[in-house]
């Protein structure tokens, strides 16, 4: 549970500095080991469940593939052509493949960085921890977590109010314009409902005495506490001897522009 | 002389858009130390304006003019800073689903300390004891959108209890609960007036449930003006033939003693107010005269034979036959979570059954065509707005006829025949959602009768609407019952099912658990009643009362 209980504003600003340093590589080693030790940390240590985990994760590894055999078919013309690797019964320059998996577990490694943030945290700690460590205006906050409330109730009356239309005869559209029309009028109950539920919302707020105004305590505290800075320094440090590896290994590149 | 409470002087409220008609109109008035107070007055009468007036969203947040002065305590309301007055004065308001920023009911009742400034160590303590006072501790860690729309009033009354305001404002806090729910969130706050001190200021359409708490109350008319003043009692009394005029739901045992009086079997000095009040006459009732005929139509309209339907994995109706008749007036009744609106969308054709089948006019449900299966039932929806599709009230009733391109000329006819039975005439050019409550309700049921279907299916038809647009309502549904057409209503008011309903389906978890006459279920144990969340219409418990008292005598 060490990682569900990182601060969250530091939780993200680890991943986020994380992102920054891999941007900056471009080699295929120095992700691809990176990949490993987030699922280690998410699976091994934060016990998220595999199978959940591999649902989330398969449309990137999709995006990911899909990056890797086209960057391989429409790659730009060697330099050295004469090192190949066989892939699929096909002979590939080496730099190729190099730079097509690199843009690949790229894509991967900021997906496993992201998910890792997203199974490990509450939202709602997240938003409370942000107005608590980073000065988020709590007008702001409060808003947002008003309307995380709100969004599974727009779900519920979308299909009520397309219901609702089906009895008045309102047939199915079958053409792309009807499907517009048919969207635009669905528009007008939900903007109508959700302003309404919006004002009330605010008013409901406002009396109990929210003012928007950053003096205010906190029920849920969040601090920061060397565990935290641990985690930070320790993500960093991880990422930097993957780097110093990779580069005694003599895979090492600066990211430069490629695509 | 002590300072009172409120004390609200030449208040008077304009809203931009229009500056000749006040909302409200020259008020005046004061509140005492722990004085109750409730504010009745009939839907769009300005009573939730007042209360943003009292809390001090206005004149902050106003789009127009205020004039007059508010004083709390004997301070000038314009002398509070922003959020300081809404914590000497807590508001509850009417819709349980929009008073809540977080997702929990612990953090729900922070919100409130927190912006009070409430030390953190603190906290815990205060939200325990906010939620004993409304009994609902052992909810602390629960998700909001789990609770139900009663324990939901509750929690919005907890919220604003734990930041001790002095003075409680309701703003028809049991407008949108059934009435089991309606009946313990009053009790709670009968317990609550004991354990703690505080003034009440309720502001509502309907009296039933408020009698036995609150003795003073002002009468507010449409006009935003106050037309009464004092002792509950006296004002029923002195304006006892206005009330329903002005859309004010009087007491239902006062309606009985009123159409006693009509009958001229008795006159009474002091109109009741409870049924026990009313009971204690001597008088003997028979009944009001029931605008139910009951017509002897066997014709099978709709068969349902095995029908279960599951959602999410839960099965929510279960193994359900029934037999619709044409000419019928059906009432669906049972707790809340029992399936009657599932039920009813089955019947209606708009949800398939998962299993079982359905035959309309002898015909399976599935060989209809969508646009054959509309002509035949009408589905109005709890909330009207969800079926408006048109710019304009005219057009949203031609809608149909136009579908099936009638010529214009009969388009006119039939939109005009139907507006003024639905007592919308001269509205044609308004916008849906310009319309008041109860116009908005009658045009969703218009456009479901316009093409003469046989069946009209309605989800809480009442729910929320003052007493005037509940009997325009229930008028036009007897006209359409009388025309033939058989009604299906999903209700929890008893009252309307004694006198409308010639059948009635009590739900069950998912079941029906009883199909009978009104006249029959009224008969049943009362423990029984309770347990499908029934109770007795006021007149049968009149006659009960009545009964026991004669017995009582004899014996």
């Amino acid at each position: 549970m060490f990682i569900h209980n990182v601060n969250p504003s530091i939780k993200a600003i680890t991943i986020i500095l994380s992102v920054l340093l891999l941007a900056l590589v471009f080699d295929p080693i120095t992700p691809f080991l990176f990949i490993i030790w987030i699922w280690f940390l998410t699976i091994g240590v934060a016990k998220i469940n595999w199978k959940k985990y591999l649902l989330y994760f398969s449309p990137f590894l999709i995006f990911a593939v899909g990056m890797f055999w086209s960057n391989l078919i429409f790659a730009n013309e060697p330099i050295n052509p004469n090192a190949a690797i066989t892939l699929f019964g096909r002979d590939f320059p080496t730099e190729d493949v190099n730079t097509a998996l690199s843009l690949s577990l790229r894509i991967l490694s900021f997906a496993s960085l992201s998910l890792l943030f997203l199974l490990t945290t509450n939202i709602v700690h997240f938003i409370l921890s942000l107005m608590q460590q980073c000065k988020f205006p709590p007008k702001l906050a409060y808003g947002i977590l008003a309307g995380y409330r709100f969004s599974p109730m727009i779900k519920d009356e979308l299909f009520l109010i397309r219901s609702a239309h089906r009895v008045r005869g309102v047939n199915r559209a079958k053409t792309l314009k009807e499907g517009f029309n048919q969207y635009k009028r669905f528009a007008v109950p939900l903007l109508a409902s959700s302003i309404r539920k919006a004002e009330r919302t605010a008013i409901a707020m406002e009396s109990k005495g929210f003012t928007g105004s950053r003096d205010r305590t906190f029920y849920r505290q969040f601090t920061v506490t060397t565990k935290d800075w641990i985690f930070l320094l320790g993500m960093v440090a991880v990422l930097l001897i993957l780097i110093i590896m990779s580069w005694q290994l003599g895979y090492f590149k600066w990211y430069n522009g490629e695509l | 002389m002590s300072i009172p409470r409120i004390r609200v002087s030449q208040l008077k409220l304009f809203y931009e858009d229009d500056q000749k008609q006040p909302i409200l109109d020259e008020l005046n008035f004061e509140l005492k130390d722990h004085e109750n107070l409730l504010i009745l007055g009939p839907s769009g009468c300005g009573k939730s304006t007042l209360t943003h007036c009292l809390n001090g969203l206005y004149p902050r947040e106003l789009d127009g003019a205020m004039q007059g002065d508010i004083s709390i305590n004997g301070v000038s309301a314009n002398n509070f800073a922003s959020g300081e007055l809404s914590l000497q004065v807590g508001v509850v308001f009417q819709d349980p689903e929009t008073q809540f920023c977080m997702l929990t009911v612990a953090d729900e009742v922070a919100f409130g300390l927190e912006n009070k400034g409430i030390a953190t160590t603190e906290m815990d303590v205060r939200i325990h004891e906010a939620l004993g006072l409304v009994n609902m501790t052992a909810y602390k860690e629960r998700v909001i959108s789990t609770l139900s729309g009663g324990q939901k009033q509750k929690l919005a009354l907890a919220c604003i209890l734990a930041l001790e305001p002095e003075i409680l404002v309701l703003d028809e806090p049991t407008a949108n609960l059934d009435p089991k729910a309606a009946k313990e969130f009053i009790q709670t706050l009968d317990q609550l007036q004991q354990k703690k001190q505080f003034s009440l200021i309720v502001i509502e359409h309907q009296l039933d449930g408020w009698v036995s708490l609150i003795k003073r109350s002002i009468m507010m008319n449409t006009n935003g003006q106050i037309f009464f003043d004092g002792i509950l009692h006296d004002g029923i009394n002195q304006h006892r033939d206005r009330l329903e005029k002005l859309g004010i739901w009087i007491p239902r045992a006062t309606k009985i003693a009123l159409a006693i009086e009509k009958q001229g079997a008795y006159f009474f000095n002091t109109l009741p107010l409870t049924i026990n009040e009313l009971a204690s006459y001597p008088i003997s009732y028979n009944g009001l005269d029931k605008k139910k005929t009951v017509k002897a139509d066997k014709r099978l309209l709709l068969k349902a034979r095995d029908i279960s339907w599951s959602k999410r994995n839960t099965s929510i109706i279960k193994q359900t036959n029934i037999d619709l008749y044409h000419g019928q007036f059906v009432a669906v009744l049972g707790a809340n979570g029992s399936g009657k609106s599932s039920l009813s969308k089955l019947l209606a054709g708009i949800q398939k059954p998962s299993r079982g089948t359905i035959h309309l006019d002898d015909r399976p449900m599935k060989n209809w065509k969508e646009k054959d299966l509309r002509k035949k039932i009408g589905y109005v929806f709890q909330n009207p707005e969800h079926q408006f599709i048109a710019d304009s009230v005219f057009d949203e009733v031609a809608f149909s006829l136009r579908l099936q391109e009638y010529s214009e000329r009969e388009i006119n006819n039939r939109v005009e025949k139907i507006l003024n039975q639905c007592q919308l005439t001269g509205f044609d050019d308004y916008h849906p959602y310009t319309l008041s409550q109860g116009q908005k309700r009658r045009l969703s049921v218009a456009t479901m009768i316009v093409d003469d279907q046989s069946l009209l299916i309605l989800d809480e038809p009442t729910f929320g609407q003052d007493a005037h647009s509940t009997k325009q309502l229930l008028h036009l549904l007897v006209e359409r019952y009388n025309q033939g057409t058989s009604i299906v209503m999903i209700t929890h008011d008893m009252d309307i099912v004694h006198h409308y309903a010639d059948r009635v389906l009590v739900m069950e978890k998912g079941h029906i658990v009883l199909d009978t006459t009104p006249e029959q279920l009224w008969n049943y144990p009362v423990g029984k009643l309770n347990q499908w969340q029934l109770e007795l219409p006021k007149e049968v418990e009149l006659k009960q009362l009545q009964q026991k008292d004669v017995g009582y005598v004899h014996t």
